[in-house]
């Protein structure tokens, strides 16, 4: 039982990450209306950033932060030099261009700072707490609980901000928005920003766990893709809590089921997939739409 | 450029129709001769580029004429190459072997779809990613069938003792032949009924079914033929190669896969082979440069390539008019012969390892 709970906890946390990525997903999604690829590969480079800022003996939470707020910015620059032309035009034209930004960031870290797996040091203590008999990491807490919180301030960002609401009107209808005064490329901007600051945090807390490589988020991203299709793009909720359930029934399936087991536990979801698009094939929690010809 | 189009406008009808029946029998002409006349490098160099324009030609069908991003094409190359594989090293009839390695991954491809495809957009992509990340593991956890991470080789398509041939060279021929014939079959069905079809679906699903086509069975008919040439590739894949591993579907060469399908030109029978060459010939360019920049360069490359040629390498040849497009096929070759210039014997004469065959 011990361990069961064991398993779920840490399940939460690692399931955690991956909505960080997937929510950051869906943040692009409702902006620009594609799939970043690069979201993983974004959030490496700020890993990357940051291990290299601690290499200069800056503090961690500083080295964290100042490779959020990098992210940010860089994350801007990427839709209004990169993305930008494309975003008007085929959806798949775009999704080429991310995948074509992904293996240009991986290849740029792997130049500037090698294939090897670097360590990077952890913001919580490994030391597992006690509690009614059953022992837990702190890590696994404390990613769980910084990514509950950065999602709640992101739910008060677009619920009860000028900004927010901004954000959202350019995301449903982009003409209106600008018809109205709203400076909607800035905006594309901010939203492109804020996503690759959310994968930032998620990278920075996965990757004392993983070791730093640039394919490191790789698999990572592909849970939040299945995250993303399982919860549904238009719902940021369905797509959290499709998330953590990745997670926790990944790692119950890697020890409980042996036909699965460690090595085979990324299939978890795509099993999942397989079953829900055929019984409910608009998504968990999303809703059927009707095009208009 | 401009001269060129005009010199082909100034074709006489009676030319071009000279033109457009010579062209093919050039070409075949230049394939029987190909093998004969290279060294066995450049010959095995040949080879792999007609595996792997196989490859891109299968994603083209999926991606280029039915307008699905597909992450996956290498696991079925991978799944083709491994059933190929297993069956020449358990002696199994090679017409048997092949034809498993085209249905297998077929078969595989059509359940994919018929899931993936449910989900419009871009739910492929996002569902085949997978493919190569759990087909690595996969790969590795069935070591009775696979040879785990060790891998499997298997060596068949020697050359018989009639042909007097060397065996790179049979291979090569064998290689052009599979190959070509997949090309050719391809061809004729992406310019007939379904390619029209496919061409609609891509464009506008809702026009599609308005007019009673049914985009998901399209889509799920595309992707299975995409895995099923995937397969193929995979068969010429073992054939030229000999050696399949799990990093053979690895998620780094299913994107470089797609990046060569992009810059060779979507949508295109002779971008599919300017895909397959890029695939094979600038790894190893920009290995000469520096390895460690080579996944640096080629995302800058692919960039680059959307950003200024979005038809990729295969829209500058289209300008040159439809009767010469075949011709172009051939434009990979140039690339390499520069070495090639000295007389076809000097390499059997005084071989690194020894060419093996009966010549």
């Amino acid at each position: 039982m011990a361990t069961f709970i064991q398993l779920i906890v840490d399940g939460l946390s690692t399931g955690s990450v991956y909505a960080a990525i997937a929510l950051a997903l869906v943040l692009v999604h409702q902006a620009t209306g594609l799939i970043n690829f690069a979201q993983g590969g974004m959030a490496v480079l700020a890993a990357y950033s940051a291990w290299w800022l601690l290499s200069r003996g800056v503090p961690l939470v500083l080295a964290i932060s100042a490779s959020v707020l990098l992210s940010f910015a860089f994350g801007a620059v990427v839709e209004r030099w990169l993305m930008r032309r494309f975003e008007r035009g085929d959806p798949d034209t775009a999704v080429v261009v991310t995948i074509g930004l992904l293996t240009l960031i991986t290849g740029v870290c792997g130049w500037l700072f090698t294939y090897n797996n670097q360590q990077f040091p952890s913001l919580f203590s490994l030391d597992a707490v006690t509690f009614l008999g059953v022992s837990v990491s702190q890590r696994s807490i404390g990613t769980t609980v910084v990514i509950v919180v950065v999602m709640l301030l992101l739910q008060a960002l677009f619920a009860g901000t000028k900004l927010g609401l901004a954000l959202r009107a350019v995301a449903i209808n982009p003409q209106s928005a600008a018809f109205s005064g709203l400076p909607v490329e800035r905006l594309l901007m901010v939203g492109w920003g804020l996503a690759a600051a959310l994968g930032a945090i998620a990278g920075a807390l996965v990757a004392p766990q993983l070791t730093l490589t640039p394919g490191m988020l790789d698999n990572a991203l592909v849970y939040a893709l299945a995250a993303v299709i399982l919860g549904g793009l238009s719902s940021p909720i369905g797509v959290v809590v499709a998330a953590w359930m990745i997670g926790v029934l990944e790692n119950l399936a890697a020890v409980y089921v042996p036909l699965i087991g460690y090595d085979l536990k990324v299939a978890v979801p795509f099993i999942l997939i397989f079953v829900v698009l055929v019984v409910r094939p608009q998504g968990l929690f999303g809703r059927k739409t009707v095009v208009r010809v | 450029m401009a001269g060129a189009r005009m010199t082909t406008a100034a074709l006489s009808d009676r030319q071009r129709s000279w033109l457009r029946r010579a062209g093919p029998l050039l070409l075949v002409v230049v394939l029987v001769v190909v093998p004969l006349v290279f060294p066995e490098s450049v010959n095995e160099t040949i080879a792999r580029i007609g595996v792997f324009a196989v490859a891109v030609l299968g994603l083209n069908v999926v991606m280029g004429y039915a307008g699905q991003v597909s992450l996956g094409q290498i696991f079925f190359l991978g799944l083709g190459a491994y059933v190929t594989a297993y069956g020449v090293s358990n002696d199994w009839n090679i017409v048997v072997v092949f034809v498993l390695a085209c249905l297998i991954p077929a078969f595989v491809g059509l359940l994919v779809a018929l899931a993936a495809a449910r989900l419009g957009g871009l739910a492929i992509a996002m569902v085949t990613v997978a493919l190569p990340i759990v087909g690595v593991p996969l790969a590795k956890r069935l070591s009775e069938f696979t040879g785990g991470s060790q891998g499997l080789s298997a060596r068949f398509g020697d050359a018989p003792e009639w042909s007097g041939l060397y065996d790179d060279q049979w291979r090569l021929y064998l290689v052009l032949a599979i190959g070509g014939a997949v090309f050719l079959l391809t061809r004729n069905l992406v310019r007939g009924k379904y390619g029209r079809v496919l061409g609609i679906v891509k464009k506008n699903e809702n026009v599609a079914s308005s007019v009673g086509i049914s985009p998901y069975r399209y889509k799920v008919l595309a992707f299975t033929l995409a895995s099923l040439i995937g397969g193929v590739s995979g068969f010429l894949y073992m054939l030229v190669i000999q050696y399949t591993s799990p990093e053979t579907m690895s998620f780094g060469h299913s994107i470089q896969l797609l990046a060569a399908m992009v810059i060779g030109g979507a949508a295109s029978i002779v971008g599919s082979v300017l895909g397959g060459a890029y695939y094979v010939l600038v790894p190893q360019l920009t290995n000469l440069v520096d390895p460690s920049l080579t996944a640096l360069l080629q995302g800058a490359v692919l960039l680059v390539v959307l950003f200024v040629l979005p038809g990729g390498l295969a829209s500058l040849a289209r300008p040159l008019g439809r009767g010469r497009r075949s011709r172009a096929r051939h434009d990979p070759a140039p690339l390499i012969t520069p070495s090639a210039t000295t007389k076809s014997g000097s390499a059997a004469d005084t071989p690194e390892t020894e060419r093996q065959g009966h010549p």
